[in-house]
C-alpha cells in the first residue's frame, strides 16, 4: 500500500527533494522523450496517409478530400474534444504567461489527430504547431503530476516545445531557441538548461526512431560578393510574402466568421477550395516539403510565371485551410512559401541580369525559407538556427543573418505584432515576463487592500467625528448605513478640511450631510490595471473595494507602489 | 527555525495572498516534506537579500521603541509633588527657590534645569494665563528621565510672568518629560483642566495635597471618558 502511495506522488520520492534544480533537468528529459515521440508519431501518421491517398489523385474528385479531412479534424476538435481551432500556439502562450503554463490533458494529443487529418487529407497547413502544442501540454501535466510550482511548469512547457520542434525537425538548436524566443520569452539560465537538456533529449529518441537525416540536404553553394547584395532584395520580398500571408489569414478567419455555418462546414468549404487549386497546382497540397527537398537540390524546373503563381496559390491555400478552420501550424506553409518566393526572385534576377552569374537556386530557396520564418514569427534567432539545422548549411549564414534580420525589421515596421502575439496583443493578453503588464497581472485587489479604515455612520454628528479623526491614521472613512452596514460613501479629510476647525458646525452638521456618495468603487476581482486606469481617468490615489454594498477596505497608490516594487524586483532580479 | 507563512508575510510586510500565490509560482525558497512545506528563517532571509527585499522580524521592530507607554497626570503630579509658599519677586527667583525645592532632581540637573527654564522664558512667557504658568524646557534634560514629572509651586504672592493676559500669576506647573511626545500629551491634558475656570478658582485657594490630587483623578476620568 505504501509503495503504491509512493506512486500516486512522485514529487515525496526522496530523490526528487535533493535539489530543484536536478528535478527540474531530470523531469525535463522525460518531457522531452515524450514529446519527442509525439512528434514521431504525427510524422508517420502523415506519411501513412499519404501513401493511402496517393493512388486517389488521379481521380477528378479528388479536391473533396481536403473538405472531408478539413470538416472531420474540425468536427473532432468541436464535439469531441471541444477546444478551438487554429494553430493553438498563442493559447500555449498565453497560458504560459497568465496561468503558470496550465494546460489540459487532452491537448497533449487532440490537435495531432486533427491536424492529421487536415495535413493528410491535403490540407495546406503543417505538422509543427500541432506538436509543439502536444509537447506543452504533455510538459505541463508531467509538472502537474510531480506537484511542481509555476515557475518549474512554464519551464517543461518549454522544455515540450522545445522537445518537439527539435525531433520533428532533427534540429535541437532551433528547437531550444524557439522555446524560449517565442514560448517563454525570457533568457534566464533557470530556463535554458532544462530547455536544452529536453531539447537533446527530443532529437535523440527522433533520431534513434527515425534515422539521422538532414531533412533538406543540399549541395555546397558558392557565395559571391553580388550574391550577398541580392540579398537586401530577397528579403524585401519575404517581407512582403510574409505581410501578404499575415493578412490573407485574418481577413479569412473574418470572412469565415460571417458565415451562418456550423464551423465543420466553414472548415469543408475552406478544404475544397484547397483541393481545387490542389488540382491544377498539387505543389500546394499537404506540408508540402517535397517541392522543398527538390527545390533545395535545384531541381525544380518550372519557369517565372508558374513559380510566382504557385507562391500565391500556397499562400491562398494555407490562408483557406487554417482561415477556414481547419487544424495546423504555419511552420511548413512558411518554408513552402519561402523556398517557392526565394525561387521567384532568381527567377527574376536571372531575367534581369542574365550576364551575371548567380548562385544557385537552392540557395535562393534556403534564405526565403529563413525569411518567412523570421517574417512570420518576428523570431529572428529561430529563423536562422531552423535553416542552418535543417539544410545542413552553415556556409550561408552570413546572407541568412541579413535576410533574417531585414525581414524580421520590415515585418516588424508594418506589422508590429508577429502572426502568433497578434491576436494576444489584441486583447492585451500578451503578457512577456518583467513587463509592466505582467507584474499587474499577477498582483490583485485582496493583495494590496488595507483594512485598517474606521467606518461611521450617516447620522454621526461633526463633533464626534472629530474625536475618530483623532485616533485614526487615514485620511479616508466610509460611511455605512447604521441598520443594513451598506457602504454609502466615504468621507476624505481634504474635502471637510474648512469645517474642521470651526466648532460652531461641530453639532450641526450630520456626515451624511458632507460625504461624498459618487464614488468610484473597486470588486475585488477587478483587474488591476483596470482600477489603476480609473485611478488615473478620475485622478484618484484612493479608492474603496466594495463588495455586495459592503466596504472591505481601500486600495491606495501608496501601498500599490511598495506591492508593486516587492513583485517587481522578485520577479525580475537575476533568479534563484 | 521554522516560521509559518504568517509570520513570514510579517516579516515581509506581504499579505498573506501574496505569499501564498509566491509559493504557487515558485518565486519563494521553501522546503517541501511529504505533506506540505516549511519556510526556515535562515534560506529566506539568504533570499531577501539577494532580491534586496526588507525582512524584519516583528519583535525586533517593536523592542525599537517606537511606541511608548503614555502617562497621565496624576501620577507626573504625584511623582512632582506639591510645594508651597514658594518665596520670590520675580520669574527668576521665584524660579530658583521652586527648583531648590524640588524632589526626584539631583544638584547638577537642578542647575541645569534652572538654565533652561530661563532660557525657555526669554523665549515667550510660559504664562498661560488665568495666573497659571507652567515652566518647562523647551528640550528633555541632558540626563534623561525615566518618567515624566510635574511639580505644583504654590507662590507666596502673585508675580508678574508676563502672561498673555497679564494677570499676576500664584500657581506654577514645572513640566519635565523624557521625550516631547510625552511632553504634549501632558500639556494637552492639563490645558483640559485648566480650561475649566472652577478648578483655577480651586487652585486659588491654595488646597491640601489630598484634595488636590482627587479634583485631577476626577479631570483624568473625564478625559478618558472623552477619548473613547
Amino acid at each position: 500500500m505504501r509503495i503504491f502511495q509512493s506512486w500516486r506522488y512522485p514529487s515525496n520520492w526522496t530523490i526528487f527533494r535533493l535539489d530543484d534544480r536536478l528535478l527540474l533537468i531530470l523531469v525535463a528529459i522525460i518531457v522531452g522523450i515524450c514529446s519527442g515521440v509525439a512528434s514521431v508519431i504525427l510524422n508517420r501518421a502523415l506519411m501513412a496517409m499519404f501513401n493511402w491517398f496517393h493512388h486517389l489523385r488521379h481521380y477528378w474528385w479528388v479536391f473533396v478530400l481536403p473538405a472531408i479531412g478539413a470538416a472531420l479534424s474540425s468536427l473532432f476538435l468541436e464535439k469531441i474534444v471541444k477546444e478551438g481551432a487554429g494553430h493553438g500556439v498563442p493559447e500555449v502562450i498565453y497560458s504560459v504567461s497568465r496561468y503558470g503554463g496550465l494546460l489540459r490533458f487532452r491537448s497533449s494529443f487532440s490537435r495531432i489527430i486533427s491536424s492529421a487529418l487536415t495535413i493528410g487529407s491535403g490540407g495546406s497547413a503543417g505538422p509543427e504547431a500541432p506538436v509543439v502544442i502536444s509537447g506543452a501540454a504533455i510538459g505541463s501535466n508531467i509538472a502537474k503530476y510531480f506537484s511542481l510550482n509555476d515557475r518549474q511548469r512554464v519551464t517543461l512547457v518549454g522544455c515540450g516545445a522545445a522537445g518537439a520542434i527539435s525531433s520533428i525537425f532533427n534540429a535541437p538548436i532551433a528547437g531550444m531557441v524557439f522555446a524560449i524566443e517565442v514560448i517563454i520569452g525570457e533568457w534566464k539560465s533557470v530556463n535554458i538548461v532544462p530547455i536544452a537538456i529536453a531539447s537533446v533529449a527530443g532529437c535523440e529518441i527522433s533520431r534513434i526512431l527515425q534515422g539521422n537525416q538532414i531533412p533538406f540536404s543540399h549541395r555546397l553553394f558558392h557565395i559571391h560578393h553580388m550574391d550577398i547584395l541580392a540579398c537586401v532584395g530577397l528579403a524585401v520580398v519575404t517581407a512582403a510574402a510574409s505581410i501578404l500571408l499575415t493578412r490573407l489569414l485574418r481577413s479569412m478567419d473574418k470572412t469565415a466568421k460571417k458565415l451562418p455555418a456550423p464551423l465543420w462546414i466553414r472548415a469543408a468549404i475552406g478544404g475544397c477550395a484547397v483541393g481545387l487549386i490542389g488540382l491544377f497546382l498539387p505543389e500546394v497540397l499537404g506540408k508540402g516539403y517535397h517541392v522543398v527537398q527538390t527545390t533545395i537540390e535545384g531541381a525544380f524546373s518550372k519557369g517565372l510565371v508558374i513559380v510566382g503563381l504557385a507562391t500565391i496559390a500556397k499562400i491562398v491555400a494555407t490562408a483557406l485551410t487554417l482561415g477556414w478552420g481547419g487544424s495546423g501550424g504555419i511552420f511548413a506553409p512558411c518554408l513552402v512559401i519561402g523556398c517557392l518566393a526565394g525561387l521567384t526572385y532568381h527567377h527574376g534576377l536571372a531575367l534581369l541580369w542574365p550576364s551575371v552569374t548567380w548562385v544557385n537556386q537552392g540557395c535562393f530557396a534556403l534564405l526565403g525559407m529563413a525569411g518567412l520564418i523570421s517574417g512570420m514569427l518576428q523570431a529572428p534567432l529561430t529563423g536562422i538556427f531552423l535553416i542552418v539545422e535543417i539544410t545542413g548549411g552553415y556556409e550561408v549564414i552570413l546572407p541568412l543573418i541579413i535576410v533574417s534580420a531585414i525581414t524580421t525589421s520590415v515585418c516588424h515596421y508594418i506589422e508590429p505584432a508577429a502572426y502568433y502575439m497578434k491576436e494576444l496583443v489584441d486583447y492585451g493578453h500578451l503578457l512577456r515576463p518583467g513587463t509592466d503588464a505582467r507584474v499587474l497581472s499577477d498582483l490583485n485587489v485582496s493583495e494590496i487592500i488595507e483594512k485598517d479604515c474606521i467606518a461611521v455612520t450617516q447620522n454621526m454628528l461633526l463633533r464626534d467625528f472629530v474625536n475618530i479623526i483623532k485616533k485614526s491614521h487615514r485620511n479616508y472613512f466610509p460611511v455605512e448605513d447604521e441598520e443594513t452596514g451598506h457602504f454609502l460613501g466615504i468621507i476624505h479629510l481634504d474635502d471637510i478640511r474648512q469645517y474642521l476647525f470651526n466648532p460652531v458646525m461641530y453639532d450641526t452638521v450630520f456626515l451624511g450631510q458632507i460625504m461624498n456618495t459618487r464614488v468610484e468603487v473597486v470588486d475585488p476581482d477587478d483587474d488591476l490595471a483596470d482600477v489603476i486606469r480609473k485611478m488615473d481617468a478620475n485622478r484618484l490615489f484612493s479608492m474603496p473595494v466594495v463588495v455586495n454594498n459592503r466596504f472591505i477596505g481601500l486600495i491606495s497608490k501608496g501601498n500599490l507602489l511598495d506591492q508593486y516594487r516587492k513583485e517587481l524586483m522578485v520577479q525580475t532580479s537575476q533568479s534563484i | 527555525m521554522k516560521m509559518t507563512i504568517h509570520e513570514v508575510a510579517q516579516c515581509l510586510n506581504l499579505h498573506v495572498s501574496t505569499i501564498e500565490r509566491w509559493i504557487r509560482q515558485g518565486r519563494i525558497p521553501i522546503q517541501k516534506t511529504s505533506n506540505g512545506y516549511i519556510f526556515r528563517e535562515s534560506t529566506l532571509k539568504k533570499w531577501a537579500a539577494m532580491y534586496r527585499l526588507p525582512f524584519l522580524i516583528p519583535e525586533k521592530v517593536k523592542s525599537r521603541g517606537y511606541e511608548e507607554e503614555l502617562e497621565n497626570l496624576l501620577s507626573a503630579m504625584k511623582r512632582g509633588g506639591v510645594l508651597y509658599d514658594i518665596k520670590g519677586d520675580d520669574v527668576e527667583t521665584a524660579l530658583k527657590s521652586a527648583v531648590g525645592n524640588m524632589p526626584v532632581l539631583s544638584k547638577t540637573s537642578k542647575k541645569e534645569l534652572y538654565q533652561l527654564l530661563l532660557e525657555r522664558e526669554r523665549l515667550t512667557s510660559t504664562g498661560i494665563g488665568k495666573g497659571v504658568a507652567i515652566p518647562h524646557p523647551r528640550d528633555p534634560l541632558s540626563d534623561a528621565l525615566k518618567s515624566p514629572v510635574i511639580s505644583t509651586c504654590f507662590l507666596e504672592k502673585p508675580i508678574d510672568f508676563g502672561a498673555v493676559d497679564d494677570r499676576p500669576v500664584f500657581v506654577m506647573f514645572i513640566l519635565l518629560s523624557q521625550s516631547i511626545k510625552m511632553h504634549l500629551h501632558l500639556l494637552s491634558r492639563f490645558s483640559f483642566c485648566v480650561r475649566d475656570n472652577s478648578f483655577v478658582e480651586f487652585l486659588k485657594a491654595s488646597p491640601d495635597e489630598a484634595s488636590f490630587f482627587a479634583k485631577i483623578a476626577d479631570f483624568e476620568k473625564q478625559l478618558d471618558r472623552a477619548e473613547t
